[in-house]
């Protein structure tokens, strides 16, 4: 029997570009079938039904119709808007990169669940508290995680005896925190603070809501993101484009502090 | 596309064949097809496609004011006495300026951005004509700012850019509506457009 011609499938919409006179290419990440992209017919007409629901960082139930080369959006129904984090240039910035990051790790036509869920979480966390990094931090975190490249955190990942509760360090290349007692020729390896180590533990036991409650000072935070980011972005192999505008409106907002 | 993936072909042709594919929207065989029909046109309707594309690139320019692309700076909207100039209108692309224009209802200047923040795509407040902008916002007889981004996430977004850095407390800022397309449907329409109509409904 021939498969059937429709799906229907959950989604969020990563971004799209403009295709032919009307249409639009989307491209989505999907809880059913993980990333893939789609064509969505006449959506850039002022009339079209799709195009309100299809902006990025929207939670969206489709209707799909298998294509000869690209599979069609048929039908799209907003399931969460994400209103609220659509009105903060920052909150935007912020999904926006969580956006680049599950398009850089999500595979196409595989599907992962898992990393499905983590985007809707962390775009609720971002939604709730905007001024706040950690939903971003627990997010790099997780996505190593749902993506099978989580690092060792509890055993020494050259020795294998159990770690210290002391500094140690870390290096994404050797796959996570390494004693002091080993020295392994590592262009990577970076200093892990004991303080750091048990953030990332507590990031592996807790729900993303849960570990966004946790008050950290700021240089914990920036060792956090110097270590996630760059581990992120050793795995995803490329520059992580949206960074460098999302670090210019850091940098605006804490000059607006200091004046 | 090479040359030599068109065999047969005379190297001239797979040039134009080459240049055309390299357009927007412009696939092989959309190339191959137009530049048979260039060759197969009459002599002075080829030439003056090929002039239009010449006497274009040398003669466009950037609006000093503007930034609109236009053959002389400043651009005729810029140089009109009639417009007026206690408005300014923000528009992404040269091709919104002409939908406004369409409209014949407003009057006032624009400023092209030629883009909008795209951070995914890496194009930040500097890969667009944003200090130029904030330059002209300093102008006294300015009243009123109305930013016309389209109504995207990224539209958006730059429009809180603007918002965020214009720098004057007495300028009006305003975005044009957001609602109901004519000829559109409520029920098909999406929460925040409908939202936004509602919160826009006007006295009839």
């Amino acid at each position: 029997m021939a498969p059937p011609r429709t799906y229907r499938c959950e989604a969020i919409i990563l971004s799209y570009t403009p295709l032919g006179e009307a249409d639009l290419l989307v491209s989505m990440y999907t809880r059913q079938q993980g990333k893939i992209r789609a064509v969505a017919k006449g959506a850039r007409r002022s009339t079209s039904k799709l195009v309100g629901h299809l902006e990025p960082l929207t939670a969206v139930k489709m209707s799909m119709a298998h294509g000869r080369n690209m599979d069609v959006i048929s039908q799209a129904e907003v399931a969460e808007s994400f209103a609220e984090l659509k009105e903060d240039l920052t909150a935007i910035t912020k999904g926006l990169y969580l956006a680049e990051l599950v398009d850089g790790f999500g595979a196409e036509d595989s599907a992962n669940p898992e990393l499905f869920q983590l985007m809707i979480d962390t775009l609720r966390a971002v939604e709730a508290d905007p001024g706040s990094d950690m939903p971003l931090r627990c997010f790099e975190f997780h996505l190593l995680q749902v993506s099978g490249l989580m690092p060792e955190l509890y055993h020494c990942v050259e020795c294998r005896r159990e770690l210290e509760p002391d500094a140690h360090r870390f290096s994404p290349n050797v796959g996570g925190t390494l004693c002091l007692d080993c020295n392994p020729d590592d262009a990577h390896l970076r200093p892990l603070s004991l303080r750091a180590l048990k953030v990332l533990r507590l990031f592996d036991r807790s729900s993303i809501a849960e570990a966004c409650r946790l008050p950290i000072d700021d240089s914990l935070a920036e060792e956090l993101k110097s270590l996630l980011a760059t581990t992120v972005g050793y795995w995803l192999g490329k520059e992580i484009r949206s960074n460098s505008f999302l670090e210019r409106l850091h940098k605006e907002s804490l000059f607006e502090v200091y004046i | 596309m090479t040359q030599e993936n068109i065999p047969g072909a005379a190297p001239s042709l797979a040039r134009l064949v080459q240049e055309l594919n390299r357009l927007p929207g412009i696939g092989p065989k959309s190339a191959q097809r137009l530049a048979y029909y260039i060759i197969r046109l009459p002599d002075e309707e080829a030439y003056a496609l090929a002039d239009a594309v010449t006497s274009s690139k040398q003669n466009i320019v950037f609006c000093e004011e503007c930034q609109n692309l236009t053959d002389a700076s400043p651009c005729p909207v810029c140089a009109d006495p009639r417009r007026d100039r206690s408005m300014l209108c923000v528009v992404e692309d040269p091709l919104d300026v002409l939908a406004m224009e369409r409209t014949r209802s407003y009057r006032g200047l624009y400023h092209v951005l030629h883009g909008v923040i795209s951070p995914i795509n890496g194009i930040g407040p500097d890969q667009l004509k944003l200090k130029e902008l904030f330059t002209r916002l300093a102008r006294p007889e300015l009243a009123e700012l109305v930013v016309a981004t389209n109504p995207t996430l990224e539209g958006e977004a730059t429009a809180m850019y603007i918002r965020r850095h214009q720098g004057r407390d007495d300028l009006r800022i305003t975005h044009l509506a957001r609602g109901l397309p004519v000829g559109g449907s409520l029920e098909y329409t999406d929460e925040t457009t409908l939202t936004r109509a509602f919160q826009g409904r006007q006295e009839i």
